[in-house]
């Protein structure tokens, strides 16, 4: 199930300056993850968790280390280039779902696919295809406030996957989710990774969330405490 | 103002491309505006009102100007004493007008040479809404004065008697003031003057006018001498020649002017109301600026999450900057065809302003045309991408880092 690294950080830092103060938030991280791999993010509040994710997915610039993520070293794309990247190589999963109001639940799976040439009847196949890997091709026309929180945020995971990226990231998936609509997401995320291979870095604090993630991370105050297999 | 637009161009035909090639679809927008009803409305009934206002503030521009432009033949000219620059203020005696009479350039018609000579005082009426009275040009003319004016038409009626206490109407005046139905009278001059005729100065100046017969006024208000006189030469060329002609004869001294020179001059009596209409127009369409600014800010600032999450899916800066920028001008639009909607009830009705030369009151009707409407639209858009340039530049600077703030 692993194989090569498609993540490769090396002595990645990130600091926040308040008014020429260094708030150093990230310390030289030094972390790979194989392609195909489940990485669960875990730490405190406020120990980077966050911050680390957002550098891994490309919405975020450190202010030292270099960054490898999918094939591309991060550090040398410009804010478009960094744009195409993520489209094509990114899935995001919020915790708050951050599904577009205004739009259908088939309109929201289908925004990633707007930035590809994808004809629109291509673009109708691969997004009833991901609704209904999610079971929500019912509700395709709904809008995201006529859905429940758990359906919600099975449309945004149809979204992360609907482009058909090699990494999904996730903070805090199941934060905003009462238990039995996290374990469905969590058993959803589990089938993507070990049914479709995509390597997933998810960030949580829920251990219950966590054990489904086959490797654990702990992040302690910028720097990597240590990684644990999960025994399953 | 056409230099506004001029400059705004480029980025207009960047807005129209991106709206084709950007991926964020225009829906979005437009249900987003009305995701927000009560300030997308509120906005948008705010410009309609400054773009309602200024069409008929360009529509008064116009109706005045029409008024004016329409009132001359470029063939015909009128001879005053030098520097009077409106017939009120100008004298003729009748040896000078026999002296013009005699001359071979004038034009004539089966009713023989087309020359009129012709006296101009103002009299004040009472308006009909009650509101006060107004003062209104009475013209005394000869036959010939009637026929020259070719754009004026006979509606209900006949034409002056010569000698008789006689006066004829514009339709346009006789629902702005009292007692100008065919038949009544009015008194002025000591004498009482009965309605015979009713004709349509085909939104010229002659519809600001009362005509009646030179000869009576003139008795009536006991002067001896003329305003003006109004001829017709042969042809457009001729007019030089005559005029040279007026110059060159010692026992004259007295001006020519053509007809449209006369008439175009004139339009500068609508001038005080066209910069206080600009003004207003530039005052308000400030406000409205400023309040689609603030409404489009308050829109980006509550959909940061929204637009950082649209980033982080891979829409690059400018795609979210175009998109914002539509829907400014979607919002402005909005307002714009409000605006319109709103102006066409000013269409057809008849008004009257103030010659600020003559001080007589000049009926026009507005008319909302089609050129104005797509300027009233033109003007929103503007509007839309003055106000929303900001905001939309706002939106693309969203930091992606938004999108994973948990709430
Ligand atoms: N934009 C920012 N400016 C300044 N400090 C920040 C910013 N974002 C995060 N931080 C700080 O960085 C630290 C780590 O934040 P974060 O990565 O969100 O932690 P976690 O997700 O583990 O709770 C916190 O102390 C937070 O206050
Ligand atoms: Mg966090």
């Amino acid at each position: 199930m692993s194989g090569e690294p498609i993540i490769r950080l090396r002595g990645l830092a990130k600091s926040y300056y308040r008014e020429s103060l260094e708030i150093p938030v990230l310390q030289g991280i030094d972390l790979e993850i194989p392609a195909g791999g489940y990485y669960a993010l875990m730490g405190p509040s406020g120990s980077g968790k966050t911050t680390l994710l957002n550098l891994i997915a490309g919405i975020d610039r450190p202010t030292g280390g270099e960054l490898e993520v999918c094939g591309h070293t991060l550090n040398g794309l410009d804010d478009d280039e960094l744009a195409a990247w993520r489209s094509t190589y990114v899935g995001f999963i919020f915790q708050n779902y951050n599904l577009v109001p205004v739009l259908t639940a088939f309109e929201n799976v289908e925004l990633p696919l707007l930035l590809t040439p994808m004809s629109r009847r291509a673009r109708r196949e691969k997004v009833e295809e991901a609704l209904a890997h999610v079971g929500l091709t019912e509700w395709m026309e709904h809008y995201p406030r006529q859905l429940s929180g758990g359906q919600e945020q099975r449309v945004a995971v149809a979204r992360a996957i609907v482009g058909d990226p090699e990494l999904l990231v996730a903070d805090e998936p199941t934060g905003a989710l009462d238990h039995k609509n996290a374990e469905e997401i969590m058993a959803l995320m589990e089938g993507l990774n070990r049914d479709l291979g995509k390597t997933i870095v998810m960030v949580t604090h829920d251990p219950k969330a966590a054990h489904h993630a086959r490797h654990q991370i702990h992040l302690e105050k910028g720097v990597l405490d240590r990684t644990i297999e999960v025994n399953r | 103002m056409a230099l506004l637009y001029l400059i705004l161009a480029p980025y207009l035909a960047w807005l129209v491309w991106a709206a084709f090639r950007y991926p964020v679809p225009l829906s979005y927008n437009w249900r987003s505006l009305w995701q927000r009803k009560v300030s997308t409305l509120s906005t948008a009934g705010a410009i309609s009102v400054v773009v309602a206002i200024f069409v008929v503030v360009l529509s008064l521009d116009q109706g005045l100007s029409r008024a004016f432009v329409s009132s001359g033949r470029s063939d015909q000219a009128i001879v005053l004493r030098p520097n009077s620059r409106v017939e009120l203020s100008s004298t003729l005696d009748r040896d000078q007008l026999r002296i013009l009479k005699t001359s071979p350039l004038l034009a004539s018609d089966a009713g023989g040479p087309l020359i009129s000579s012709e006296c101009v005082v103002v009299r004040s009426l009472e308006k009909a809404d009650g509101d006060g009275s107004a003062n209104v040009t009475v013209r005394g003319l000869e036959p010939a004065g009637i026929r020259m004016r070719s754009q004026v038409r006979l509606l209900e009626g006949r034409w002056l008697t010569p000698g008789l206490n006689e006066m004829v109407v514009p339709r346009r005046m006789q629902g702005r003031f009292m007692g100008l139905g065919l038949g009544q009278k009015q008194d002025f001059g000591g004498r009482s003057w009965q309605v015979v005729g009713v004709f349509d100065g085909g939104g010229s100046a002659f519809d600001s006018e009362i005509w009646v017969d030179v000869v009576a006024l003139m008795q009536a208000y006991r002067r001896t001498m003329f305003s003006s006189a109004l001829v017709r030469l042969g042809s457009e060329k001729q007019v030089g020649g005559f005029a040279q002609m007026v110059d060159q004869d010692k026992r004259l001294k007295l001006e020519v002017r053509s007809e449209p020179d006369y008439y175009a001059d004139q339009t500068k009596a609508g001038q005080p109301i066209r910069i206080l209409g600009n003004l207003i127009t530039v005052i308000l369409t400030v406000g409205a600026i400023f309040a689609a600014m603030n409404t489009m800010y308050a829109t980006v600032a509550s959909r940061t999450q929204e637009i950082g999450t649209l980033r982080a899916l891979g829409f690059r800066q400018h795609e979210i900057m175009a998109s914002f920028q539509w829907e400014a001008t979607m919002l402005c639009s909005l307002g714009g065809v409000l605006g319109v909607l709103l102006s066409l009830g000013f269409n057809g009705i008849q008004t009257g302003a103030t010659n600020f030369q003559t001080f007589s009151d000049v009926s026009f009707a507005f008319l909302i045309t089609p050129g104005l409407m797509f300027k009233g639209l033109a003007f929103s858009l503007f509007m839309g991408l003055a106000g929303g340039g900001l905001p939309a530049y706002r939106a693309s600077r969203i930091p992606l880092t938004e999108a994973m703030k948990g709430g």
